[in-house]
Order: C-alpha cells, then sequence, then structure tokens
C-alpha cells in the first residue's frame, strides 16, 4: 500500500514537473476585461473613405480602422530583450491578408506570359505568388479571396471611373505590368518634352490631320495649362500667363492658344498652335523666341483602345492565391511596403454606388461613404457616422486578427503578453476649435491634445507631453546672387551711401549668420514644438528601412555635421560627444567672422569707411520674403535681430544689421528668392522618411535649386574615394572626381559616365555604406556654400491621455509610436469616469 | 385679407425669380474654381459642368437650372472637396434640424424672460431697476453672442460641469441628453435675444403707459394692475408680438462661430465655406433659400399686424 501511495506520489510530481514543460512553447497571452473606448477629434471629417479615390488625410483617417494590407508593420519582439524591459526597437514586416511572404515566380511567368514583357535578362524580382490568408472575410462573413483581389484590383484601373489611387499601383516604383495600358485606354497620355527625348520643332514630323508627330509617331502637343516639372517647376504657362498677363507675355493670341487646349491642358502642335505659342512667349519681358518653344512641348504618347484586363498582371492562380507581375523589377521591403496596403472593395456595394454623370462619360462611386455604403475588413467596422459631426467604429467580429492568436505582443513594461488592439472602440467626433479641444481634454473626453502655441509654456515639460519630429529641416537661404543684388542697388530708391547688400554675398559673412545663433533657443523662443535643426537632412530619416537605422546616426552623417560648424572632433572623447556639443552658437568665432567680412567686403568696394572708425559705413537690410505677415515672422524676425544685436556689438557692424520683412508676396516668395529679390526665408524640403538620398536632387537639380541662378552644382567638383562595386562583388575602392550633380544623379539611380567610365551607386547597386558616404558628402559640400543654413526641425507636441499609455514612447517614422494596434490603457471606461469625477472633471496635465 | 396676402405672395415669388436670376447670372459670371490638374474630380466636374450647360448663355444655364429644380428637384452636387459629389439639397436639409431646434430652443426660452424683464423695466421705469436691466440689455446688445459662448463653455460646462462641452453626436433631436448638451449653445444666443424682447417691450410699455387712455382706464377706476394687463399689454404687443415672428423665421439660420465653438453640425458655416471653396450650387441654393425665407417672413409680420390689431387693415381699398 505504501508503495502504490509512493508511486502515485512519484507519477504526481512526474507529471506536476513535465505539464509546465510542455506547455513552455506556449506563451501565455492576458485578457482585457472591461470596454476601453479611444476618444479622438478631428477638425474636418471626411465625407467619403474610398480605398479607390481618397486623397486627404481626413479621408484616410477610417481607412486604417476598416482595411488590413496583405502584408504589415509590427514591432520586432527579437529586438526586445524583455528581461530588460527594454522598448522596442525595430520592426518587421509579416503577413496579414497575406498567408505567407511572396514568393518570387520570374523564371516561370516569364517562360509562360510573354504578355508580359518581363526582360529576357531577368532573373527575379518581377513575378510573385501570394497566398492569401483563408480566414480573411468582410464585416458580414462573407469571405475574401483571389476572385476579389483580381475584380478589385479591375475595379480600381477602370478607366471610366477614373480613380485617384489607380497610379499607385502604375507610376511609381510598384507598377503592375500592362496596368498603365488598361487605365489609359483608347486616350493619350503626355509626357513633358523636355523630361523626354527633348525634340526641337525641326525634329518633328508633320502628320496627314496637320499634328507632329515625333519620330516614333506619337503625336506632339503645346503644355499650355499642362504642369511643366522641368521647364517650369511644376506650374503651367497659363500660371504665368494669369500671374503677369501683358506684363510678360504677348496677348494677342493667347485665347486663340487656350482654346485649343484640352482637357489636359494640351493643345494639338500645328502649324497654328505653334504659331500662337511662339507669339506669347516672344517678348523681351519674358526673354524668349521661338527657338525656345520647343520647351513648352509635351510628348503624347498613344495608348490602344479596347485593352484586355487579361493582360494585366494580377491573376488568380488559385482560390486563394494570386499572381501579381511587375513592369519594374522590386523586391524585398520596398515590394512588402507597396503591399502593406490595400485595394480590395466589396463588390456588390461597390457596383451599386456607381452613378453615371448625366450624359456625359464621367462616372462617380458612393462606396465608402456612409455605414450603409462601408464594408469592413479590418479590425474596426463603422457604426455609426454623422456629416461633419462624428463617426463610431467598434471591433469587428469577424477579423481574423482577434482569433489567429498572432496579433499578440510583449510589453516592455511589465513583460507580460497581451492581445494587440486593446481598443474596443473609437469615437470621432469634429471638434473645430482648439479651445474646445483643449477643455475636453483636460475632463478626460478626448485620448490626445495637440499643442498650440500658448500652450506650450504651461504643458511642454509635462510627462504626457510627447514631441512628434518630421521630416521638414527648415533652412535660412541666403541671397549670393551677386548680380541681382547690383541691379537692386542700382535702383534710384537705394542709397548706397547708407545700405549695402554685397556684402551678403561674402562666404565669411553668411558663416558668420551660421554661427550667430543658438538653434534650440530659436525654437523655444519662436516655435516650441520644433527642435534644432543642423544638418540639410532631418532627424526622421532612415537610410536602411530593412533595419529602421536612421542617417542621421551614422558617423558619416556626424562628421559632416562637425565638418560643417567647425568642431574638432579630436578635443572630444567620441564623435558623439562632438556633435552634441554643436549648438549652432559661437558668439566668439562669429564676431571674428564678422570682422573678417568686414575687411572683405571693404576691399571688394562693397562698403565704406569714410570716417575711419573701423566700422562700415553702410548698413546691411537683409529682406526677408514674407508670404503673408503672420505673427510667427514678426516673432521671428524680433528674435533674429535681438540676437543678432548681441553678436556683432563691438564688431565693424554693431548695429547695422538688421532683418526686415518684404512686402506680402503671397505664393511669389519662392520665385522672388530664386531671383535674388529678397534676401533670406526660413524654407524647407520634405522628402520620403525612407529615402533621405533622394533629397541630394533638391540641392543639385536646378529645377529645384533655390540658389539655382548663383550655384551651379554640375561645376562644383567632388572627390572620394568610393567602392565601385555593385553588391556582391569584391570590394573596389577608386578615387572619383564628378561634380555635385553628377554624384546625385549616381546616388539615385542613373548611371553617370566620367572619362569613359560609367558610374551608378542607386538604391540596390552601391552597399549602403557607400551610399552614405556619398550622401555625407553632398550634405556637406551643399552646406560649406552657406546658401542653406540650418534652423528648425520641424515637428508637433501633443499631451496624451492620463487614461492609456505607449507602449513604445520613442518615434519611430514607420511605426510611429505603434498607433491603436498597441495603445495600452490604465483604466476602462467605467474607471476612467470614475477617476475623472475623482478630480473634479479637471485633470492635471 | 386674403387677397392682400395673396398679393404679397405673387409679389413675393416675382421678386425671388429676379433675385434667384440676378445671383444666378452674376455667380456665372464669376471665374469657375480652377480645377487641379490630373485630378480624377476635374473631368468628373468638367462633365457636370457640361451637362450644366456652363458653356452656353447664362439664361440657357438659367434654364437648365430652373428645369432641374422644379422637374427634379436637383440644386445641384457639390464640386469643392470637402463636400464632393454629394448632393447639395439633400447637404442642406441634413444639417437643418440641428441649426433650428438649437435657434427654437434660443427662442422660446428667450420669449418669456425677455417680455418679462422689458415688463418689469417698464414698470419701474427710472428707478434703479429699471437702470440696472437697461444696462444690462445695452451689454448683452453690445457684447457678440460668441464672446458668451467661451463663457458659459469654460464656467457652466468646464469649472461647474453642469453641460457637456460640445452638443451631442445623433439625430434624436428631441432626447433628454441632445436637450442638455444644446443648452449652452443655447444660452449663448440667448443673452442677445433676450435684450432684445427686452428693450422693444419696455420702450413699447412705457410709452403707452403713459398714454391718455391709460389715465382714463385709471380714472375709470381700474387698479394699475387691471389696466396694465387690460388694455397697456394689448396694445403693446402689437409691436411685440410681429418681432417674435420674425424672430422665428430667423431659426433656420445657423450661427457659424456658435456652431463652431459648440460643434454643432449645423448650416451655420454653409454660406461662408461655399464662398470661400467657389462652391457655386451650393451657394445658389443657400442664397435661394435664405431669400425666400426673408421675403416669406416679411409677409408673415406684415399679415401679422392685422391679426393682432384689428384696427389695422392693410392694403384695404374701401
Amino acid at each position: 500500500m505504501t508503495k502504490r501511495i509512493a508511486s502515485i506520489v512519484a507519477l504526481l510530481l512526474v507529471v506536476c514537473m513535465v505539464l509546465p514543460m510542455a506547455s513552455c512553447g506556449k506563451v501565455k497571452v492576458e485578457e482585457f476585461v472591461g470596454e476601453y473606448t479611444y476618444n479622438d477629434s478631428v477638425v474636418t471629417m471626411s465625407s467619403n473613405w474610398n480605398p479607390h479615390t481618397y486623397q486627404t488625410t481626413d479621408e484616410s483617417y477610417p481607412i486604417d480602422f476598416l482595411t488590413s494590407g496583405l502584408y504589415t508593420f509590427i514591432y520586432n519582439d527579437e529586438l526586445n530583450p524583455v528581461e530588460g524591459k527594454d522598448p522596442y526597437k525595430g520592426y518587421v514586416i509579416r503577413p496579414e491578408m497575406a498567408a505567407e511572404m511572396p514568393v518570387d515566380v520570374t523564371e516561370k511567368i516569364k517562360a509562360e506570359h510573354p504578355e508580359f514583357n518581363i526582360p529576357e535578362s531577368a532573373t527575379s524580382g518581377y513575378a510573385y505568388v501570394i497566398k492569401l490568408n483563408k480566414d480573411a472575410t468582410w464585416q458580414n462573413g462573407v469571405k475574401i479571396n483571389a476572385d476579389t483581389y483580381v475584380y478589385s484590383m479591375k475595379a480600381l484601373l477602370d478607366p471610366k471611373m477614373d480613380n485617384y489611387r489607380a497610379t499607385d499601383y502604375f507610376d511609381g516604383s510598384f507598377a503592375i505590368a500592362n496596368a498603365k495600358n488598361y487605365y489609359h485606354q483608347g486616350t493619350i497620355a503626355y509626357t513633358e518634352n523636355m523630361l523626354q527625348n527633348k525634340y526641337a520643332f525641326a525634329d518633328l514630323k508633320k502628320g496627314a490631320d496637320g499634328v507632329y508627330t515625333d519620330a516614333n509617331g506619337n503625336p506632339m502637343g503645346i503644355a499650355v495649362n499642362f504642369a511643366l516639372q522641368e521647364w517650369l517647376s511644376g506650374n503651367t504657362l497659363k500660371d504665368y500667363v494669369d500671374a503677369y498677363g501683358a506684363q510678360y507675355f504677348n496677348l494677342e493670341k493667347w485665347d486663340a492658344l487656350l482654346a485649343l487646349a484640352d482637357a489636359n491642358g494640351i493643345a494639338p502642335l500645328t502649324d497654328e498652335s505653334y504659331g500662337y505659342l511662339v507669339s506669347v512667349i516672344s517678348t523681351t519681358a519674358w526673354g524668349e523666341t521661338a527657338d525656345d518653344a520647343f520647351n513648352y512641348f509635351a510628348e503624347g504618347y498613344a495608348y490602344a483602345d479596347n485593352y484586355d484586363f487579361a493582360n494585366v498582371g494580377i491573376m488568380k492562380t488559385g482560390e486563394y492565391e494570386i499572381t501579381i507581375v511587375l513592369g519594374k523589377a522590386l523586391a524585398g521591403f520596398n515590394l512588402l511596403y507597396n503591399l502593406s496596403g490595400n485595394w480590395i472593395v466589396y463588390e456588390e456595394l461597390y457596383e451599386a454606388g456607381k452613378t453615371k454623370v448625366g450624359d456625359t462619360d464621367a462616372w462617380t462611386n458612393n462606396y465608402n461613404s456612409s455605414v450603409e455604403t462601408t464594408m469592413s475588413y479590418g479590425p474596426y467596422k463603422l457604426v455609426e457616422y454623422q456629416q461633419d459631426k462624428s463617426m463610431k467604429f467598434v471591433k469587428n467580429e469577424n477579423w481574423f486578427g482577434y482569433t489567429d492568436g498572432k496579433h499578440i505582443y510583449t510589453d516592455p513594461s511589465d513583460g507580460k503578453t497581451y492581445p494587440m488592439y486593446q481598443t474596443t472602440a473609437i469615437n470621432c467626433q469634429v471638434v473645430a476649435e482648439a479651445d474646445t479641444r483643449k477643455l475636453m481634454f483636460l475632463q478626460g473626453q478626448l485620448m490626445g491634445y495637440g499643442l498650440q502655441t500658448d500652450d506650450y509654456a504651461e504643458y511642454r515639460d509635462s510627462e504626457y507631453c510627447y514631441v512628434t519630429p518630421s521630416e521638414t529641416i527648415f533652412f535660412f537661404i541666403f541671397n549670393g546672387y551677386l548680380d541681382a543684388i547690383q541691379k537692386r542697388e542700382a535702383a534710384d530708391t537705394f542709397d548706397k551711401s547708407k545700405l549695402d547688400l554685397e556684402t551678403l554675398t561674402l562666404v565669411s559673412f553668411r558663416k558668420a549668420v551660421a554661427v550667430t545663433y543658438d538653434k534650440e533657443a530659436l525654437c523655444t523662443a519662436v516655435s516650441p514644438a520644433r527642435s534644432g535643426g543642423y544638418g540639410l537632412i532631418g532627424t526622421n530619416y532612415i537610410y536602411d528601412p530593412e533595419s529602421g537605422a536612421q542617417y542621421r546616426d551614422t558617423d558619416q552623417a556626424k562628421k559632416a555635421l562637425c565638418e560643417f560648424y567647425s568642431v574638432d572632433v579630436s578635443k572630444y572623447a567620441s564623435l558623439d560627444e562632438a556633435v552634441d556639443s554643436i549648438t549652432g552658437y559661437d558668439p566668439v568665432a562669429a564676431k571674428e567672422l564678422y570682422k573678417k567680412a568686414f575687411d572683405e567686403a571693404l576691399a571688394a568696394g562693397y562698403i565704406t569707411d569714410n570716417d575711419k572708425d573701423g566700422k562700415s559705413d553702410q548698413a546691411i537690410e537683409i529682406i526677408y520674403a514674407s508670404s503673408a505677415s503672420s505673427a510667427f515672422i514678426t516673432k521671428t524676425l524680433d528674435y533674429l535681430n535681438e540676437k543678432m544685436a548681441e553678436v556683432v556689438a563691438g564688431t565693424p557692424f554693431e548695429g547695422k544689421i538688421k532683418f526686415v520683412e518684404s512686402a506680402p508676396l503671397g505664393n511669389e516668395w519662392s520665385n522672388e528668392i530664386k531671383a535674388g529679390n529678397a534676401d533670406t526665408v526660413l524654407g524647407g524640403w520634405s522628402g520620403s522618411a525612407l529615402d533621405p538620398f533622394g533629397l541630394t536632387d533638391l540641392y543639385t537639380n536646378p529645377s529645384y535649386q533655390y540658389d539655382a541662378k548663383w550655384f551651379n552644382a554640375s561645376t562644383v567638383d567632388l572627390t572620394l574615394d568610393v567602392n565601385v562595386a555593385k553588391i556582391g562583388e569584391a570590394k573596389n575602392v577608386q578615387t572619383i572626381t564628378m561634380n555635385l550633380k553628377q554624384w546625385s544623379d549616381a546616388l539615385n539611380g542613373a548611371t553617370v559616365e566620367v572619362n569613359g567610365t560609367e558610374y551608378c551607386f542607386g538604391d540596390g547597386i552601391a552597399d549602403v555604406d557607400t551610399r552614405l558616404n556619398i550622401l555625407a558628402a553632398i550634405e556637406t559640400k551643399v552646406l560649406m556654400t552657406y546658401d542653406y543654413i540650418p534652423m528648425l526641425q520641424d515637428g508637433s507636441m501633443a499631451l496624451l491621455s492620463q487614461q492609456v499609455y505607449y507602449v513604445v514612447e520613442e518615434y519611430n517614422p514607420i511605426m510611429g509610436r505603434g498607433g491603436i494596434r498597441y495603445m495600452k490603457y490604465n483604466y476602462d471606461d467605467t474607471a476612467w469616469a470614475a477617476y475623472v469625477a475623482e478630480n473634479n472633471n479637471e485633470l492635471k496635465y | 385679407m386674403v387677397k392682400y396676402a395673396l398679393q404679397r405672395t405673387a409679389l413675393m415669388l416675382f421678386t425671388l425669380f429676379i433675385i434667384t436670376l440676378m445671383c444666378f447670372v452674376l455667380i456665372r459670371m464669376l471665374p469657375l474654381a480652377p480645377l487641379p490638374i490630373g485630378d480624377p474630380h476635374t473631368a468628373v466636374i468638367e462633365a457636370r459642368r457640361e451637362a450644366l450647360g456652363y458653356n452656353k448663355p447664362y439664361l440657357v444655364q438659367f434654364g437648365i437650372f430652373l428645369r432641374d429644380v422644379f422637374t427634379k428637384w436637383d440644386w445641384g452636387i457639390c464640386d469643392s472637396a470637402k463636400y464632393y459629389g454629394k448632393d447639395v439639397a439633400q447637404l442642406f436639409t441634413s444639417k437643418l434640424p440641428a441649426s433650428m431646434i438649437v435657434n427654437l430652443y434660443s427662442i422660446i426660452f428667450s420669449i418669456p424672460i425677455g417680455i418679462a424683464l422689458g415688463i418689469f423695466a417698464a414698470l419701474k421705469k427710472n428707478t434703479w431697476i429699471d437702470h440696472t436691466i437697461s444696462t444690462l440689455v445695452m451689454v448683452c446688445i453690445s457684447v457678440p453672442s460668441f464672446v458668451y459662448a467661451f463663457l458659459i463653455q469654460y464656467i457652466l460646462c468646464f469649472k461647474l460641469n453642469l453641460f457637456p462641452l460640445v452638443m451631442k453626436g445623433g439625430t434624436d433631436w428631441f432626447s433628454w441628453p441632445m436637450f442638455v448638451s444644446m443648452m449652452p449653445a443655447v444660452l449663448s444666443l440667448a443673452f442677445g435675444t433676450i435684450a432684445g424682447f427686452t428693450r422693444t417691450t419696455r420702450a413699447e410699455l412705457t410709452e403707452v403707459l403713459t398714454s391718455e387712455f391709460m389715465l382714463l382706464a385709471r380714472t375709470k377706476g381700474l387698479t394699475k394692475r387691471q389696466a396694465t394687463v387690460r388694455h397697456a399689454m394689448k396694445n403693446c404687443m402689437v409691436v411685440v408680438l410681429p418681432s417674435i415672428f420674425g424672430s422665428f423665421i430667423g431659426i433656420l439660420s445657423g450661427s457659424l462661430i456658435i456652431e463652431k465653438i459648440f460643434s454643432i453640425p449645423g448650416v451655420g458655416e454653409l454660406y461662408l465655406y461655399s464662398i470661400n471653396a467657389l462652391d457655386y450650387p451650393l451657394f445658389i441654393l443657400l442664397t435661394v433659400f435664405y431669400t425666400a425665407i426673408g421675403l416669406a417672413a416679411g409677409i408673415v409680420v406684415d399679415v401679422s399686424y392685422g391679426f393682432i390689431d384689428p384696427r389695422i387693415r392693410m392694403g384695404s381699398k374701401k
């Protein structure tokens, strides 16, 4: 008996030991109990959120809740050692509406489907099989399968619907094979002649109908009301004629030319229209002749009519499998990134929503414009919508993510695992007044409140205040266009004995200005939500999307800043310390530079010192190009003048330098800067956060440059030791000299020929380190012109409700702070109401 | 009276037609809202414009407009970004109830208080009570309603937590929670209206109370209360009641700022929006509607004089 009891006890012990071991592989997921409502506000509420037509952020707002991408980004648990409870640092992409990662079938499709024209040399990157998630359904439980995807793509590309989002699938890097032919079927699409073949009028042939065609027989047109990126910086000829009229143009034939333009703003190129064009632009004021007319040409491409959708690169290859064929090779992160959105629509509602406009060929669709016309396949569904008032979402109980066991994460704050989407409902209402939003937030009725100017002093140091940087760096653009400045000085109204502008063009002077201002102090004074800007490329730019690594964190970028701000790295323990020491403010260096500028200006005859008091006789009034007066500009200029006065005290320019606001220039401010008619402005560029390399074009391409009139990147050489080997080849470092424009072009994928050798350092061709070296070198070279002096890193500040917290506090350009998926609640709705009541309905932040 | 009312109505319709024609032609003479190049909306809007005859003579366009309105009740489609593709008539009618109900509550709230204060001030003429009420009336009339709105929102809604900060969502216009959520806006609008009624009532009643027939009534032996209620009030109402009718017409227009502060999904911002966004179909609908309302209000007020005071026989050619 004792033996038996002992055996049973032993068996029980074994069971007790084995069971926990057996369950080791299964993570314990915590459960949420209660209601968690996310209360949000918008200034304007969209009236339509059709995935095929949305344009604004208001319109895309509901889409985030109602849809799921084929692939999705999540925080990377592997990079998060929960033991130490460190926050997440990285992200990974995983299938969502897809069941698996895409499988490259380029070779197979190339052999079986010649209609897609996959290049003979291509072995990968053109065709992918995507297995679909079989659990995916619409909110009503109807299955989503391959037919849904194919139908929806056909609907998206339907030429008669003219959907705004159609171009996302053929004009960018993600281009579905032949999608463009289907979308444009039976039409002529035009591109700017200057961007294409740059045909002169003599190169063209006149057709039987009198319309000129190019060497390939494509019709040519005149871009009357068609944006010309290369020639008119994205404006149209009509824009200029409307703005300047007879001041610059001969308007005698203008109306006749305008009347010939079609809906695209293109007039067919005939002898008659050519004559009208030459007449309009051939004026002394506009400075062009018939020889310049070809700059206004647009090259047409006639798309075949009745194009068969079977030739478009999306195919059903199984009940839950589609094959996507691309017109341009794409792989890795960029492929998955482009598939992180979705295009599917619910056929029944979509078809029912179509309406023809009168007797015309135009159609509209009311899909996704009300509760009745909306069908979700995402984590939430729309249950209430009131125009200009509110919309409410609740959990979509048919969304696969709630039951597939994959939508979980570990909270670094406690190391426990939780299901994503703790939020049970989303209430969004229109609250246009910022003051009302603030009061609602303080009463616990909103989850967030974007700080207004008056709030910064009170809340910027709150533990609930979060700063979100954006891509834009605002810099001072400094006028270096000596010819324009001398013309301005030659005017009768300009008193050269009292004023001077030429000194502005001296590098020593501009360098002095660059170290006159403490960037952070400037932000605090004029725009507290922003932070100091130090380089041309902001802190948000990611150079390696796979890892999320940011450009400004690289050694190359740090060295670029040290060089620009003349920081001796050897004096610091590390490069990081050296960079951290940069404030942009060095009054001692600034005073020396102003003195140097004075000497140079005197020697050049820009200024005089007739009374020999060691001070300039002339004052420098720097005209700030103001689009319209605002409190921000007034505050900024006051601050600039105050600090300038402090720094130039005791120098030859004491009391002689002043920023002066121009008359309101409206949208002309950039043209005035480019023409050298105004001397400075806080301007900025922003690009894709995932492509810092593309920014170099903005500083080396005359079409975009603010300083194109006085800085020609094609004449400035840069010599670098770079690895010219392609990825996968043995390292081959060479010393290469190219001009800045060539370096920029090569960095962005163009093949550049130098001394008979071709170079290309584009994405996927050159290794990342080489590309970073080139980028940092271009940034340094452009900075050293002192045409651009970085001042502010754009950003915003917002308070987060005490009801919730971010699992990850650090902002990531891809993940943000996790969004609604990772939002964690400190209180459920009932507890929150009680907490707010305990605090007399007025919370302290 | 019936004949007079019919005459006025016919005249009103003719006036409305002329105003509509003028507005329509002037609006169509303005440059059209520029359409973004390459935006698919552009093609749809251009197609709509073509269908509406934008390239035809103005009178033909007006004919198409009248045909669409009278045969299909089609006032057009919004072309501007915010309401792109929405039927303007549906958009307007969907936003009308919120404005109407807030204004209605405001007037219902204001009438008894305004008249009571006016009577009280008139009866206590030239006393400190009258001076206090008159001063408050001046303040209320002089200070814009949005100032009250901010004060009410901050004090009553935020500090004292008596009402919600913004109007409740939904279309349960006559539910208790909706009523409570409308109160801050109602109060904000009411101050001015109360002051208006008070001033009118006080002025009329003061004048009537000093009339000779009131002296006669008192000498007949009536008490002051009897004389005031039976004689003075009746005469005073000849002016006050039409102004009440006029005020009711005003409930159809929204208040841009009040609606914005309290997030009321009303018509207040539509007019300004239609002008700023160059949304001509919306602008024409609003112009016609408010012109019609204004003209109708004139008739209602004029006709009401006859009902209130039988001595008034307007348009009589006896």
